[in-house]
């Protein structure tokens, strides 16, 4: 007898598990960079191959998350964050993934092997990227103790902690991509140029994806700050 | 005067008959509406939540529900101008339950969020206004009701923001949530106590021949308030803090204290329900009662009897043990995302505000209020997500209801004087 007229229909579908889950699946698409950047540096395109079909795949999951969520979420939900900020984050969460994929799909078709004067450094680098990720993972992970306390001052320390790591994080990758640039900056002349052109360009990709992480995290704040 | 002395008994069965499937309607349907935030919050299953909703359905329509049928049965109408036709009160009484049981049938199984309240006022100003003329209706009476349904959502909201909000401050946004919710939840334990057997005490108990003196209210209402608090406490000396089963802090070992303060909300919340709902059934009967039994006297100073009470309840009851049930578990388990913390500071307020509507005598519409208290919980940003679109289906609900109602109890009306002659 009662479809939508009863209480129930006051209640949507909370974004906060399906922000989480996207977030997630972005951070594993960003992880098997590494495995693919490890797979690169020693050759075995094999393996690399196998890498990137993986992280190919994980993007396009994380990009049916972001559809889903976006397809759930009118502009009459009354939520304790602004539907712009959320879908704001929801977006930057995306590039990671997005970016993670051009980049493994850039070092693939070059087959690109970088010098060993900086190739352990740009491994480095992805680490730390990997890490930047992980740590905006576990800022938007906290959304759901957030709602509990309904935004609650003490809450919003631990979580505005969290946010300061992924800054911290962030800025050791500026620092490990300057420190690779000045390295490839003094044998530049001595590699081919596109080569060259191209390795600026992959510091460069994976650098952003840290920016990206970060961005999540201020968003994120922008966010909680209604 | 004729047709009282000849049909009266016939017409008395028919509006019980009448009265008992509006009841039996509100049982069926609405009562699920009152125990939603409760059941979804898992705080109380669906077997205990029957349970709870029979008994105190029962009890809030018995001891508290006198008010509101008052002003359903005389409110509405200006009765001296039924004195020369006194049957014509009694045919548009039972046009509108007519009306207004069919009204929900057909919207309820269209789907459409429809409100007994809303449908019976309707039709009861319908078959007044235009059965017998616009003078008929107690305007006044008519605009303070309708101003009610746009306030009594927002004062729910208005509770529910603050009650939430100093659960905020109390419990949950402190260094230990759980230790806090055992030491304060026994007040508010108390505050559901006091305020449920306060406006009961005196405003209900005088329909039922009871009466107390104010000092006596006040002390009685005191000591169900404590009463209440106890029986609480003693519900929740057994919880104990489980870390495994938190995060951070300790709240989901805090929900399992709200879940126990849950109970004692969804049973005011029944008895809110009770209290102002049943009136919608026995209002009209109480009305079409008074008129046969005088013989066609209006107005006449005969109290509410019991049985009309009864009648109500039961039917309710029944409604609830022969189809309320399966509505219960349908929207119990549509409400995934109320914790027992929104849900208390919901119910509560929903339930306060119903109470006090009750005991001025006004009635509301159960469903919307609570309606008005979850999103007084969303503004003060406790809940993940809720669809306002629920706001523009209240409004469209007021403005189809209300003259579908009245159209149909203006043709019953016109059917029954045909019927039984003019």
């Amino acid at each position: 007898m009662t479809k939508k007229g009863n209480i129930s229909g006051l209640f949507g579908k909370s974004p906060i598990s399906p922000l989480q889950q996207h977030m997630k699946q972005v951070h594993s698409c960003i992880k098997e960079f590494g495995v693919f950047a490890n797979a690169a540096n020693s050759e075995d395109w094999e393996k690399a191959k196998l890498a990137k079909l993986s992280i190919g795949k994980k993007e396009q999951k994380a990009d049916v998350l972001k559809k889903k969520l976006r397809m759930n979420l009118p502009s009459t939900f009354m939520m304790p964050f602004s539907r712009r900020d959320l879908l704001d984050v929801l977006l930057i969460q995306d590039s990671i993934a997005n970016i993670t994929k051009d980049l493994a799909g850039l070092m693939m078709s070059r087959k690109m092997v970088f010098p060993k004067e900086f190739a352990d450094d740009f491994l480095e680098l992805a680490k730390l990227c990997i890490k930047t990720s992980a740590a905006a993972l576990v800022a938007i992970n906290e959304l759901d103790e957030l709602l509990e306390t309904a935004f609650s001052s003490r809450e919003r320390k631990i979580v505005d902690k969290m946010i300061k790591q992924v800054n911290d994080l962030e800025h050791d990758t500026d620092v490990a991509q300057e420190k690779i640039r000045n390295k490839l900056f003094l044998v530049e002349s001595s590699l081919p140029p596109v080569d060259v052109m191209f390795y600026y360009r992959a510091i460069e990709w994976l650098g952003e994806t840290a920016d990206a992480a970060q961005k999540v995290g201020s968003r994120f704040e922008v966010m909680l700050t209604k | 005067m004729d047709i009282i002395a000849n049909y009266g008994n016939v017409l008395l069965i028919l509006a019980i008959v009448f009265g008992t499937f509006m009841a039996w309607g509100i049982g069926a349907n609405d009562v699920a509406n009152a125990m939603g935030t409760s059941v979804g919050s898992g705080a109380v299953t669906i077997k205990q939540a029957i349970i709870i909703a029979v008994i105190f359905e029962f009890a809030g329509a018995i001891l508290a529900g006198g008010e509101v049928t008052a002003t359903i049965r005389k409110g509405i109408l200006d009765a001296e101008l039924f004195t020369n036709d006194p049957h014509l009160l009694v045919y548009g009484m039972m046009a509108s339950l007519l009306a207004a049981g069919s009204w929900l049938l057909i919207a309820s199984s269209l789907g459409w969020p429809v409100s007994t309240t809303h449908s019976i006022v309707g039709a009861i100003v319908g078959f007044g206004a235009v059965g017998v003329g616009i003078d008929a209706v107690a305007w006044s009476k008519v605009f303070q009701i309708i101003i009610s349904w746009i306030a009594s959502p927002v004062l729910a909201g208005i509770i529910s923001f603050i009650l939430f909000r100093s659960l905020q401050n109390l419990i949950i946004d402190t260094q230990n949530p759980f230790d806090n919710a055992k030491k304060y939840v026994p007040y508010y334990m108390f505050l559901v106590g006091f305020v449920v057997s306060l406006v009961t005490i005196f405003k209900g108990l005088k329909h039922v021949g009871l009466s107390f003196s104010t000092s006596s209210s006040y002390l009685l209402a005191l000591g169900s308030g404590l009463l209440v608090a106890i029986i609480g406490t003693l519900m929740i000396r057994n919880i104990h803090l489980n870390p495994d089963e938190n995060k951070d802090f300790s709240f989901a070992s805090m929900e399992r204290v709200f879940g126990v303060l849950m109970i004692i909300t969804a049973a005011a919340m029944a008895f809110a329900h009770g209290s102002n709902d049943v009136a919608n059934a026995i209002g009209p009967l109480a009305a079409i009662y008074s008129v046969i039994e005088s013989g066609g006297l209006i107005g006449s100073k005969s109290a509410l009897p019991l049985w009309i009470l009864l009648v109500g309840g039961l039917g309710i009851v029944v409604g609830l043990i022969t189809y309320g049930h399966k509505v219960i578990a349908t929207i119990g388990t549509g409400i995934t995302q109320l914790t027992p913390s929104r849900g208390f500071a919901a119910t509560l307020a929903a339930a306060a505000t119903v109470v006090i509507a009750s005991g001025t005598g006004i009635p509301v519409s159960t469903t919307q209020v609570l309606v008005g208290a979850v999103l007084g919980v969303g503004l003060a940003r406790g809940m993940a997500a809720l669809d306002t679109r629920v706001i523009n289906k209240i409004f469209l609900s007021w403005v189809v209801t209300l003259p579908a109602g009245a159209l149909m109890s203006i043709l019953f009306f016109f059917a029954l004087k045909g019927a039984f002659g003019a």
